[in-house]
């Protein structure tokens, strides 16, 4: 008995070690008030944990180069104060999420919230935003159900992404624009033939608010496009082989995806190689994530991606060398490279610097007045008029977006982008890949 | 019409894949229930664990990853005899709240640990037989799926024929029908226990190799779904019964990819637990389960 006491304490004491360690990464706030305490909500454990590890770096990358630089002058306070990063782990999960944000605005006194990924996780914690009234930058939560919702108060909360409208629009123009007159072009399709778009989708409000944008373009603008399919599927599923097997069945062009960087990889690769469904996957800017080009290896090659920010196809232009400088830092300090979701986030720690410099104040009504007038010159991302600003209805930042196809580069034996969409900024035309099979004519 | 059966089939495919993960996973499950009437809720993490292990066993030695099920086994039998004398053993009959704590400690536990060791980045893994497909009739079949399913008929041979032909099979059995009974005819139920855990954890860790080689991403939070869904077989199939286990394994699996085919992909887990619900009206102990003595 005595010795299973002793085991019953080590097993103890290795559980609370390990909960410890994988608990506490964040910058712990000194709590002397002479910092920016901005707390990033981001997915470190549990089905978006790829992401949210991007999310997290890229907001460290950011405070510390402000801090390098003296950090955020505040001029209430007549210097400049430090920027300190409190980390939220929203554990994937609605409950997650709620449980970090409270605790990030309760108990750390976060001045400013950062991040968000997953619209269903975002969703669920708004209502504790909007009743502490702390301003919130979303890089993430892209379903305009989070953006545009008019039952709690969203005034403290800035979107800075695109939501499911803006890149719902900008896919299905390039499928119309480019892949539908390629089709035609290669199989000696009439003009007429509309294009057969499958979409699989997370069921979730991410997901079908990327359904919605796709059915509303296509209406709003009389595209010849048909929707065959449309199959929802449960967030965090790994196993697409019937779902897929269904929709062969239907003899799709195209499949216009809906999901996440841990979902994209096995279906894509499930389509081609286990269901022989040899089409075009176009997918959606969350995934444009170098852990995306690794995993999917040669079943990305000649696939399509909307996106707005690539670790590996930077667009020619004014922001080309931030991006650059951006990814050689990330690189150098964390050996490897950002995404999409990373570039957003660390964009949004400026965001806040810029914000609190002219409110002059910590004061949250006077951050949000600042954030709500902002007018700061684009970083990597492409803007709408080169600049990053709110909207005045919605509070959601306005985006130049593009499409990239992917090619096998066999040095490094993993698909890299190519823009291909819009005209303005791609770099090779489209290609229809030869493995490619079109739906019944 | 011949296209027609053609699709069918390659769903009801689709659907003997996934019962063969959950067979296995479920078998393991139901094997320590039956000896040891303990509910191990991180029976999912033996299966992540099995994932990590062939990964590793893969990247260090370039094996063929079938080949890595005689590491990853036998890894997860020790791993399983760990747990059971460090973690269960001590608190066998104090309770089935300190069953479902230890268990709940060790999900964590397993996790961090694999999250630590491994990074909790997604990872998949590449067969050598990814590209080889196989025509049977109107199918054309990837080969890793025939080898995943005959892998597992074999596994599930060699287990029947070990509890049926060996004195240590007849122990586990005898145990399993009546533990007194078993002490007093001489059965070191403590060894018996150890052994039926590490048996249980071996077939978790066979289905997470097999759930890896099949080309399915994985990360040190993946276990928690097929737990679940294990827990929901054995239920189904009746506690402590492994044919239970067997056709329960196989009714999920094929109910949900036929759900995903004809409801959608967010329909089969709910169709899955409206079929245990009904099996459990019709039949409250399960399909193979035998009423309480």
């Amino acid at each position: 008995m005595k010795r299973e006491s002793v085991l019953f304490v080590f097993l103890a004491i290795c559980l609370t070690f390990l909960l410890l360690s994988s608990g506490c990464t964040e910058q712990q706030p000194s709590g002397d008030g002479g910092e920016v305490r901005i707390g990033v909500v981001a997915s470190m454990t549990g089905a978006a944990s790829t992401t949210g590890k991007d999310i997290w770096q890229s907001a460290e990358l950011a405070a510390e180069e402000i801090n390098a630089k003296g950090g955020i002058y505040v001029k209430e306070l007549g210097r400049s104060v430090p920027v300190r990063l409190v980390q939220g782990d929203d554990e994937s999960t609605r409950e997650g999420g709620q449980k970090a944000v409270s605790k990030l605005i309760t108990q750390d006194k976060v001045d400013v919230l950062v991040g968000g990924y997953s619209s269903a996780v975002v969703s669920a914690h708004q209502a504790i935003v909007a009743e502490y009234r702390v301003p919130y930058i979303i890089s993430g939560g892209s379903s305009t159900s989070v953006s545009h919702r008019n039952d709690i108060d969203t005034s403290y909360m800035f979107f800075h992404r695109p939501n499911t409208d803006d890149s719902g629009e900008a896919s299905i123009l390039f499928v119309d624009e480019v892949v539908r007159p390629a089709l035609i072009g290669k199989f000696g399709f009439s003009e007429d033939r509309p294009l057969k778009l499958a979409v699989i989708y997370q069921d979730s409000p991410f997901g079908k608010g990327q359904l919605d944008a796709v059915k509303n373009v296509i209406a709003a603008r009389n595209l010849r496009i048909e929707i065959i399919a449309e199959e929802p599927f449960k967030m965090g599923e790994s196993d697409f082989r019937t779902v897929l097997t269904s929709v062969k069945a239907k003899n799709p062009d195209m499949i216009y995806s809906v999901t996440f960087l841990n979902e994209l990889v096995p279906m894509t690769q499930q389509a081609r190689r286990d269901v022989g469904l040899n089409t075009l996957i176009l997918a959606i800017e969350n995934n444009d994530d170098p852990d995306y080009y690794k995993g999917v290896g040669v079943y990305g090659d000649g696939q399509v991606m909307e996106s707005r920010f690539s670790p590996y196809a930077v667009p020619r232009g004014s922001t080309e060398m931030a991006t650059r400088q951006f990814l050689a830092n990330f690189d150098k300090k964390y050996g490897g490279f950002a995404g999409m979701m990373g570039a957003a986030t660390y964009e949004s720690v400026y965001i806040t610097k810029e914000a609190i410099e002219k409110a002059g104040s910590l004061d949250k009504a006077k951050v949000r007045d600042a954030l709500a007038t902002l007018s700061m010159p684009q970083m990597m991302e492409i803007m709408k008029g080169g600049v990053i600003s709110f909207s005045p209805d919605f509070r959601e930042s306005k985006f130049d977006l593009y499409v990239v196809q992917l090619a096998m580069d066999q040095a490094s034996g993993e698909p890299r982008p190519f823009i291909v969409w819009p005209d303005n900024l791609k770099d090779r035309e489209f290609v229809v890949p030869d493995w490619y099979s079109p739906g019944s004519s | 019409m011949d296209g027609t059966i053609g699709i069918l089939s390659q769903v009801a495919f689709w659907g003997l894949y996934s019962g063969c993960i959950y067979i296995l996973l479920a078998t393991g499950l139901n094997l320590i229930f039956g000896v040891m009437k303990i509910v191990n809720f991180a029976h999912g993490e033996f299966l992540m664990l099995g994932t990590y292990i062939t990964f590793f066993l893969f990247v260090i030695s370039g094996f063929n990853p079938y080949v890595l099920l005689v590491g990853s086994i036998p890894i997860l039998i020790i791993v399983g005899v760990i747990v059971e004398r460090l973690c269960f053993r001590p608190i066998l009959g104090t309770g089935k709240l300190n069953e479902i704590f230890i268990s709940l400690g060790l999900i964590y536990i397993f996790q961090n640990l694999v999250a630590l060791i491994w990074t909790d980045e997604w990872r998949s893994m590449r067969s050598p037989f990814a590209d080889i497909l196989i025509n049977l009739g109107p199918l054309q079949l990837p080969l890793d799926y025939l080898i995943i399913i005959t892998v597992t008929a074999m596994i599930l041979v060699s287990l029947y024929l070990f509890l049926q032909k060996t004195a240590l099979g007849r122990a586990i059995r005898a145990a399993s029908q009546n533990r007194r009974g078993a002490m007093l005819m001489g059965v070191n139920v403590e060894r018996v226990d150890m052994l039926t855990f590490g048996i249980g954890a071996g077939l978790a860790g066979a289905a997470g190799t097999l759930w890896a080689v099949s080309g399915q991403v994985f990360n040190p939070y993946m276990g928690s779904i097929p737990a679940i869904k294990g827990f929901a077989i054995i239920i189904l199939g009746g506690l402590g019964s492994i044919p239970g286990a067997i056709i329960g394994g196989l009714a999920i699996g094929m109910v949900e990819n036929f759900t995903a085919f004809t409801l959608g992909g967010s329909w089969k887990d709910a169709v899955s637990f409206i079929l245990l619900i009904v099996v459990l009206v019709i039949r409250p102990t399960g399909l193979f389960g035998e009423a309480e003595e």
